[in-house]
C-alpha cells in the first residue's frame, strides 16, 4: 500500500455504491414532484410535430408548391436559422418539416437546463438538499438522481416525438432518429447545466450560464451552416449542429448523435468532479454584492412593479423579438416560392403564400406574448401567497394601487413585446423579400391584436380578484384559443364554436382587412376585467 | 391613558375552523404588550384583521382611532408590521427592500436605518435570494423599527434570529418603550416577553383567556415547591391551595396557589426542613396553566 493510497484513519470504504445511495428515491421524489411540470413540457413540445407539419401542408399543398418553395430554403440565409440540412435536392413534405428541427432542439435544451438547474442547485439554494443529504443519500446522489430524470425526460421526449412522427406517416427509422437528435440535445443541455449547477450558487446562475450556451452553439450552428451547405467545421463545434448532421430522411446516420451523449457524460463527469471540490451550497462564482440603498426612483408601487418586472420584460423583448425577426426573415423564401405559382394551384380564394405566412406567424407570437400576460399577473399572485404583498400592503399602500401598478406595467410591457412581435416580423419580412413597406403593415398587424394580450391580462386578474385559487384556469383559456386558432378550422369547427374564443376576433392582417371594431371592444373589455379584478383584489381577504 | 388598538368580540372562520371566537384585546398607548399564544392560537389572524389584510366576520377593531379596513392606508403610515416568516423578492438586495418599504410608509430615518443595519449586523448589498431565513428577518425588522411609527405590530419578529441578535431585539425594543411608541408583540417565546411586555394577553383557541400585567397573573397562579424534610412530611394533601403533590420517601414536590404559600410553608417547617427550593412561574407555566389540563387539577 501506498501513502497516497492509504485511506484516512478512521474512515471505512464506503459501501458499494455508498456516494449515489438513495438516488432511486431521490428519482421518484424529482417525478413525483414534476407529475405536472414535466408531462407538460413533453406533451408541450411534441404537440408541435402535428402543428408544425400542418402548416407546411397549408402552406405548400402540392409538390409543385413544395419544390417551388423548397428550392429557395436553400438560402444562405435559411440555412443560417434553420441549417444545415439534407436531401432538400428532391424536397419531399417530410423532408421540409427538418426545417424546425431547430426548433425542437432548442426546446429540449431548455427544459434540459430547467429541469438539472432545479433539482440540483435549486434544492441546495432552497436548503431541502440539506435535509435530504443529512439522511442515509450519497454524496452524489442528488446530482445522479437530477441527470437521471433528465435521461428519463429526453427519451420520453424523443419517443413521444417519434411516435407523434410515425404518426404522421414518416418512416420509422427517420421519426426515430428525429426523436432521438432532440433527446441527444436534451442531454448535452443537461450535462453542461450538470457543470453550471456546481459554479454558482444559485439556481438561477445555473440555469442563466447554461442558457448563456445555448445562443452561442446557435451562433456556433448558423455560422457552420452558412460555411458549408453540409455545415462547415462550426456546425461540428456546436451541440445544436450534431443533431442535424444526421442527415435525417437523406443518408441517414446515428453517430454524430455520439457527440451530444459524448458531452452529456463529460459534463457529468465534471460535475462530479467540481462537486466533490466544493461545499453543500457553496459555488465556485460568488455572488456580485448589489446596492446597499435603493435608487431614488424607488420610491412608488409602480416603481416596485416595475423593479420586478423589468428583466423579465427585457428577457421576454429580446426573445421575442429575436424570434420574430427569424420568422419574417424565412418570408422571403415563402415568398420566392410563391411568385411563380398559378393562382389554380394555390387554390381556394387567392391567398397570397408570403402574407397568409406572415400573418400565421404574427398570430402565432402574440399568442406566445398572451403567456407572458399571465406570468406577469401571476407575479401578484405569488406576491401575495408568498407573503412579500403583505410587505408593501401594511407600508401605505392600498391595494388597488399595489395590483393597479403593477397591471399597468403588464399591459404596457404587454403592447411593448407585441410592438416587437410587429417590428421583428416586419423588418426581417422587409428584408428578406426586399419590400419596406411590409414593416408598417406587419407592425400594425401585430399592433391590433394587442387587445388580445390586454384581455389576458384581464382575465387573470379578473381571477385574481375573485377567485385566486382558480388563477391557474387563465391557462386553459389561452391554450383554449390557442388549439381553436390552429387546430379547429383544419378540422371544420363550426363558426359558432370558434367564435367563443376571444383570440378568433381581430382579422388576420394582412390577409383579411383590418378592422377596428373588434380590437375597440376587446380592449374595453379587457380594461373591465382588470378593473373587476382590481376591485374584487380589494374586497377580500389576502391568502397567504 | 388612551388606547392604541381595541377589539372587542372578534370573530374569524376558515371554513370550518374558527380562527378567532370572540377575541378581545386592549393595547394601551406607549406600552408594549404581550400577545400570547401556542401555534394556531390565532395570534396571526388577530393582527391581519388589526393590519386590515384579513377581514373579521363579527366584532369591532380600533386602531390608532381608524378602522383597519377601511383606513387601512392611513393606518399604515402610522405603523409598521414585522411578520414571523419573512419573504422578500429574490431579486432585490436587502438595502433597496428596505429603502423601499419606509419610502412606501412615508420615509424612515435615514440616520437610524443605517444604525440599525449596523447593530442588526446586516449586509445590505446582499440579494435577498442569498439571505438565510435569520438575515430576511432582519431586513424586515430593520425597514419597520427604521421608520418614524406610533404602533409596531410584531408577529413572532424574531423567530431565525440567534441568541446574539435576539438581545439587540429586545434593546431596542427596551429603547422604543422609552420613545413612547406602542408594540404589540406576539410570541411563543416566553422569555422574551417576559422581559419586554408590561402587559400580556394570553390567546388560546381564538379567544383571550387572560390578560394584565406579569405581577397580575402571577397573583393568580402558582408557586413550585420542592423540598427534602427530615421526617416525612405528612398532611399537605389536605392542606387547601396545594396541587399536584409528589412524595417520595423524604422529599416531597407540589405546586401551591399565591394565598396559600405561607400555610404550606409552615406545614413543611414542622418537618424539620432539610433543603428547600421554589420558584414564581414561568410563564411556559402560565402558558401550561391554560393550556395544559392543569384547571382540572
Amino acid at each position: 500500500m501506498t501513502a497516497t493510497g492509504a485511506p484516512s484513519p478512521g474512515r471505512t470504504a464506503p459501501a458499494a455504491g455508498g456516494a449515489a445511495a438513495g438516488t432511486g428515491a431521490l428519482v421518484r421524489l424529482a417525478l413525483r414532484r414534476d407529475r405536472i411540470r414535466l408531462p407538460a413540457w413533453l406533451l408541450g413540445i411534441t404537440v408541435f410535430v402535428p402543428y408544425f407539419y400542418t402548416v407546411l401542408g397549408v402552406v405548400s399543398p402540392t409538390q409543385e408548391a413544395l419544390e417551388e418553395s423548397t428550392a429557395l430554403m436553400d438560402s444562405p440565409m435559411v440555412r443560417l436559422f434553420a441549417g444545415p440540412y439534407f436531401g432538400f435536392g428532391e424536397v419531399t413534405l417530410q423532408r421540409s418539416f427538418l426545417v424546425y428541427l431547430p426548433e425542437f432542439l432548442l426546446a429540449a435544451a431548455v427544459m434540459s437546463v430547467l429541469l438539472v438547474a432545479r433539482h440540483t442547485r435549486g434544492e441546495e439554494q432552497s436548503g431541502r438538499a440539506e435535509l435530504v443529504r443529512a439522511s442515509a443519500v450519497g454524496r452524489h446522489a442528488q446530482l445522479t438522481a437530477a441527470l437521471a430524470v433528465a435521461v428519463l425526460a429526453n427519451t420520453a421526449l424523443g419517443l413521444l416525438i417519434a411516435l407523434a412522427m410515425v404518426a404522421l406517416a414518416f418512416p420509422a427509422g427517420s421519426g426515430l432518429l428525429f426523436g432521438a437528435a432532440v433527446a441527444a440535445t436534451g442531454l448535452s443541455f443537461a450535462g453542461i447545466t450538470a457543470v453550471t449547477a456546481q459554479l454558482g450558487e444559485s439556481s438561477r446562475t445555473a440555469s442563466g450560464l447554461a442558457s448563456a450556451a445555448l445562443p452561442a452553439a446557435w451562433m456556433l450552428r448558423a455560422v457552420g451552416a452558412v460555411q458549408d451547405e453540409a455545415g462547415g467545421w462550426a456546425t461540428w463545434l456546436s451541440p445544436l449542429g450534431w443533431p442535424q448532421l444526421t442527415r435525417i430522411l437523406d443518408d441517414e446516420r446515428w453517430w454524430p448523435l455520439a457527440l451530444s451523449v459524448l458531452l452529456f457524460a463529460a459534463g457529468a463527469a465534471a460535475s462530479y468532479a467540481l462537486a466533490e471540490r466544493r461545499d453543500l451550497g457553496g459555488g465556485f462564482v460568488g455572488t456580485r454584492p448589489g446596492r446597499s440603498t435603493a435608487a431614488p426612483w424607488l420610491r412608488s408601487p409602480l416603481a416596485l412593479a416595475w423593479r420586478l418586472q423589468r428583466r423579465t420584460v427585457a428577457w421576454w423583448g429580446t426573445a421575442v423579438f429575436a424570434a420574430s425577426l427569424c420568422y419574417g426573415g424565412l418570408g422571403g423564401a415563402m415568398d420566392e416560392g410563391a411568385v411563380d405559382l398559378p393562382a389554380e394551384v394555390v387554390g381556394g380564394p387567392a391567398v397570397d403564400v408570403l402574407d397568409g405566412y406572415l400573418s400565421i406567424m404574427t398570430v402565432s407570437m402574440v399568442f406566445v406574448v398572451c403567456f407572458f400576460a399571465v406570468v406577469s399577473v401571476r407575479g401578484l399572485r405569488r406576491d401575495e401567497t408568498s407573503g412579500r404583498a403583505v410587505a408593501v400592503l401594511t407600508a401605505a399602500t392600498g391595494r388597488a394601487a399595489w395590483t393597479g401598478t403593477s397591471l399597468l406595467v403588464t399591459a404596457v410591457s404587454g403592447v411593448a413585446l407585441v410592438a416587437l412581435v410587429g417590428l421583428g416580423t416586419g423588418l426581417g419580412a422587409a428584408a428578406s423579400v426586399g419590400d419596406g413597406s411590409l414593416l408598417p403593415v406587419l407592425l400594425g398587424a401585430a399592433l391590433a391584436r394587442a387587445p388580445e394580450v390586454l384581455l389576458t391580462a384581464g382575465l387573470a386578474a379578473a381571477l385574481l380578484g375573485w377567485a385566486p385559487r382558480a388563477f391557474g384556469a387563465v391557462w386553459a383559456v389561452v391554450v383554449y384559443g390557442v388549439c381553436l386558432r390552429f387546430f379547429a378550422p383544419d378540422l371544420g369547427w363550426p363558426d359558432r364554436l370558434l367564435a367563443t374564443s376571444p383570440y378568433n376576433h381581430v382579422p388576420r392582417v394582412p390577409v383579411e382587412e383590418p378592422a377596428l371594431v373588434p380590437t375597440a371592444v376587446l380592449t374595453v373589455l379587457a380594461v373591465a376585467l382588470a378593473a373587476l379584478g382590481v376591485w374584487g383584489f380589494g374586497r377580500r381577504d389576502l391568502d397567504g | 391613558m388612551t388606547t392604541a388598538v381595541s377589539a372587542v368580540d372578534l370573530t374569524k372562520a376558515y371554513g370550518p375552523t374558527r380562527a378567532l371566537d370572540g377575541l378581545d384585546l386592549t393595547v394601551r398607548s406607549g406600552e408594549v404588550h404581550g400577545f400570547l399564544g401556542p401555534n394556531g392560537a390565532g395570534k396571526s389572524t388577530a393582527i391581519r384583521i388589526l393590519l386590515g389584510l384579513v377581514r373579521a366576520d363579527g366584532g369591532a377593531a380600533a386602531v390608532l382611532g381608524g378602522d383597519p379596513w377601511r383606513d387601512s392606508v392611513a393606518l399604515h403610515r402610522r405603523l409598521a408590521y414585522v411578520p414571523g416568516d419573512v419573504e422578500l423578492w429574490p431579486d432585490l438586495t436587502g438595502g433597496e427592500i428596505i429603502d423601499l418599504l419606509g419610502r412606501l410608509r412615508g420615509g424612515a430615518v435615514a440616520a437610524r436605518r443605517d444604525a440599525l443595519v449596523e447593530r442588526f449586523d446586516l449586509d445590505p448589498t446582499r440579494r435577498a435570494r442569498t439571505y438565510s431565513k435569520g438575515n430576511r428577518q432582519k431586513v424586515a425588522l430593520v425597514a419597520a423599527l427604521a421608520s418614524d411609527v406610533e404602533l409596531l405590530l410584531l408577529d413572532e419578529p424574531t423567530s431565525g434570529l440567534d441568541p446574539l441578535m435576539e438581545a439587540v431585539f429586545q434593546q431596542v425594543v427596551g429603547e422604543l418603550r422609552g420613545e413612547e411608541r406602542t408594540v404589540l408583540l406576539s410570541s411563543h417565546i416566553l422569555s422574551q416577553v417576559e422581559k419586554l411586555a408590561d402587559r400580556v394577553s394570553i390567546i388560546r383557541r381564538g379567544r383571550v383567556v387572560q390578560s394584565g400585567t406579569l405581577a397580575e397573573m402571577r397573583h393568580l397562579t402558582r408557586t413550585a415547591v420542592e423540598a427534602t424534610t427530615a421526617a416525612p412530611a405528612d398532611g399537605l394533601d389536605r392542606l387547601p391551595g396545594v396541587h399536584g403533590l409528589e412524595a417520595t420517601g423524604t422529599r416531597v414536590r407540589f405546586d401551591v396557589d399565591g394565598d396559600h404559600l405561607d400555610g404550606a410553608l409552615k406545614h413543611l417547617g414542622g418537618f424539620g426542613v432539610l433543603s428547600l427550593s421554589s420558584h414564581p412561574p414561568t410563564l411556559e407555566e402560565l402558558m401550561l396553566r391554560h393550556y395544559g389540563d392543569g384547571e382540572a387539577a
